[in-house]
């Protein structure tokens, strides 16, 4: 399949100072599920606004359907619409991307935005507020949510523009596990329509479940590996290096043992590894 | 699940190319706004990395830099010739750069506020309107003076010397106290200006004030910024300025209602860690020679400004 999305040699900094990307290069194909996975402040979310045209590289180029995405091209108003129509981008926090004074009003922007009509405009949002099961939240005012309500309207506000590329950053995080197997269903879901699905996250179980091309950055905001999920998730000596899963010493009673330990994946009680 | 899909999510979006040629966007006043907006946190994280800098004032003991920066601002307004203005002026750029400080970065600042707040007002009085005295520019010529009820106009108008003097002077001050608050600003950090003040027996309620407005200008202004990324992600044309002005106007309730919601978590948070009405910070150590001998040497420079 084409490539949809190319990062050459990618570097971005925080006021000239702060590094929070460092020569990353990568390629993703159309209908392709990708995790960028890494630590904190490893630079997933500075990635993802790259990938969203709401941040611009400080060094090397973003292509999308390879045309180069620049604060330059996004002012051609052609550009812009084609880009803003294909990508969706929600904010790890939904507490910022909930601008509009109700829901219903949130699910809308987007689609009058695109000029679709009201009527077709209003259908969608209906639809969407359906399928998240959030239609008697409709009248009230995103400062009245829940955390999990704010994270369902923020996906469904990107959703109702039908974006081909849905990038998520941190989708699961602070959510209850209810909420957060119905998010995942959702991606399955989303999955399963053929859109492209960007997800940065240190939910090893969610890139488990989604099977998805993994890139992992490192905690000095390097690419040190991309590959399958699989092969990622079983390099436990990567994950330790990148600092996603840590040793961790308890006790069972009066004998004090050691295990490679993930919230996930890994909580394994090898006699290998007891002390 | 998937049996709930909308039948629109499943239809591939229309944008299948990057179309181009059909005009530009032009950057909005809400944009550069936005951008104004991120360069004061940019400059405030600035001003906190520069004050971890290993200069001659960065070390000095804050008090010591409070007192110095009180006793200069004194002897600045008090001053009224040309010469020790021009003299303390030297002497701060001297201290600027000791401090490694950018000196485009902080007189850039220094020279705009003091061209607005110092020449700029004072510019009139530069006139015989205002300011009698010898003219030595000649502007415009009447036909006769006019008295206009307290207010005398001669028939010459004109620039005079005392008057440039007044303009110079008063630019001067602006200028030097500028100078001297920035070279303070950013070679200390704002928690040490705080304890300083406190030291120095400024009340509570308004240390508490500037504490949480500080606080509270980047919680706001990152705010802000994440509302206006989130817009423009989802924004595919530029929005006319009316548009921008509603937008902005419905958003500043927004805002003011999600920050009252976070003043009172904030201040919750605050009374579940003891908070009753007073700031109990601890306190400094003792001062170090090197800070003696620093505070003698301002000290005594201040006295000499004050002789000439």
């Amino acid at each position: 399949m084409e490539n949809i999305i190319r990062m050459e040699d990618v570097s971005y900094s925080y006021y000239d100072k702060f590094a929070a990307l460092s020569e990353i290069s990568l390629e993703i194909s159309e209908g392709n599920n990708f995790a960028i996975i890494g630590a904190n402040g490893s630079g997933k979310s500075t990635l993802l606004q790259i990938v969203s045209g709401l941040r611009y590289p400080s060094k090397g180029r973003f292509l999308f359907r390879e045309a180069e995405v620049s604060e330059r091209s996004l002012r051609d108003k052609g550009f812009l619409k084609s880009f803003r129509e294909s990508v969706g981008y929600v904010f790890q926090d939904s507490d910022v991307q909930l601008f509009c004074p109700t829901v219903l009003d949130e699910l809308l922007y987007g689609p009058l935005q695109l000029e679709i009509g009201e009527e077709e405009a209003m259908s969608r949002a209906f639809e969407i507020m359906q399928m998240l099961n959030i239609e008697h939240l409709k009248d009230r005012p995103s400062y009245m949510l829940s955390g999990g309500e704010k994270k369902k309207v923020a996906i469904g506000s990107v959703l109702t523009m039908n974006p081909q590329v849905l990038l998520l950053d941190e989708p699961t995080n602070g959510l209850d596990p209810k909420t957060q197997s119905f998010l995942m269903e959702l991606i399955l879901a989303l999955k399963e329509a053929g859109k492209t699905l960007i997800i940065g996250t240190h939910d090893l179980s969610l890139v488990d479940e989604l099977q998805a091309n993994v890139a992992v950055l490192s905690e000095e905001h390097r690419l040190v590996k991309i590959g399958k999920a699989e092969e990622i998730l079983s390099n436990e000596d990567l994950l330790l290096r990148v600092n996603l899963i840590h040793e961790h010493v308890h006790r069972h009673g009066q004998a004090a043992h050691k295990h490679i330990h993930s919230h996930y994946l890994f909580h394994r009680h090898g006699a290998q590894n007891r002390r | 699940m998937a049996n709930k899909i909308p039948s629109f999510l499943l239809v591939q979006s229309t944008a299948g190319s990057t179309k181009r040629g059909t005009g530009r966007v032009k950057v909005p006043f809400l944009e550069r706004g936005i951008d104004h907006l991120a360069g004061v946190i940019k400059n405030g994280y600035a001003q906190w990395e520069l004050s971890s800098q290993n200069g001659f004032f960065q070390k000095i003991d804050a008090r010591v830099k409070i007192l110095f920066l009180l006793l200069f601002i004194l002897i600045v307004s008090l001053k009224r010739e040309l010469l020790p203005e021009i003299c303390i002026w030297n002497f701060v750029l001297g201290l600027t750069l000791f401090s490694r400080l950018s000196i485009l970065r902080v007189y850039k600042r220094v020279l705009f506020l003091g061209f607005v707040f110092g020449f700029l007002i004072a510019l009139p009085s530069a006139f015989n309107v205002i300011t009698k005295g010898e003219i030595i520019l000649l502007v415009a010529r009447l036909s006769r003076p006019y008295y206009f009820w307290i207010y005398y106009i001669p028939a010459e108008i004109g620039i005079t010397r005392e008057g440039i003097y007044g303009v110079a002077m008063l630019s001067m001050r602006v200028i030097n106290s500028l100078s001297l608050s920035f070279l303070v600003l950013y070679t200390t950090p704002f928690p040490e200006i705080v304890r300083a003040l406190k030291v120095m027996k400024v009340p509570d309620s308004f240390l508490i004030i500037i504490t949480l407005c500080y606080k509270y200008i980047f919680i706001f202004s990152k705010t802000v910024e994440g509302m206006y990324l989130a817009k423009k992600g989802r924004m595919i044309r530029e929005d006319s300025n009316k548009k921008a002005r509603e937008w902005i106007v419905g958003r500043l309730a927004f805002t003011f209602k999600k920050t009252q919601l976070r003043c009172e978590e904030v201040f919750k948070a605050m009374v579940g860690r003891g908070f009753s009405d007073t700031i109990r910070l601890y306190g400094f150590g003792k001062m170090r020679t090197a800070d003696w001998f620093s505070g003698a040497f301002l000290f005594s420079m201040g006295l000499l400004f004050l002789l000439i």
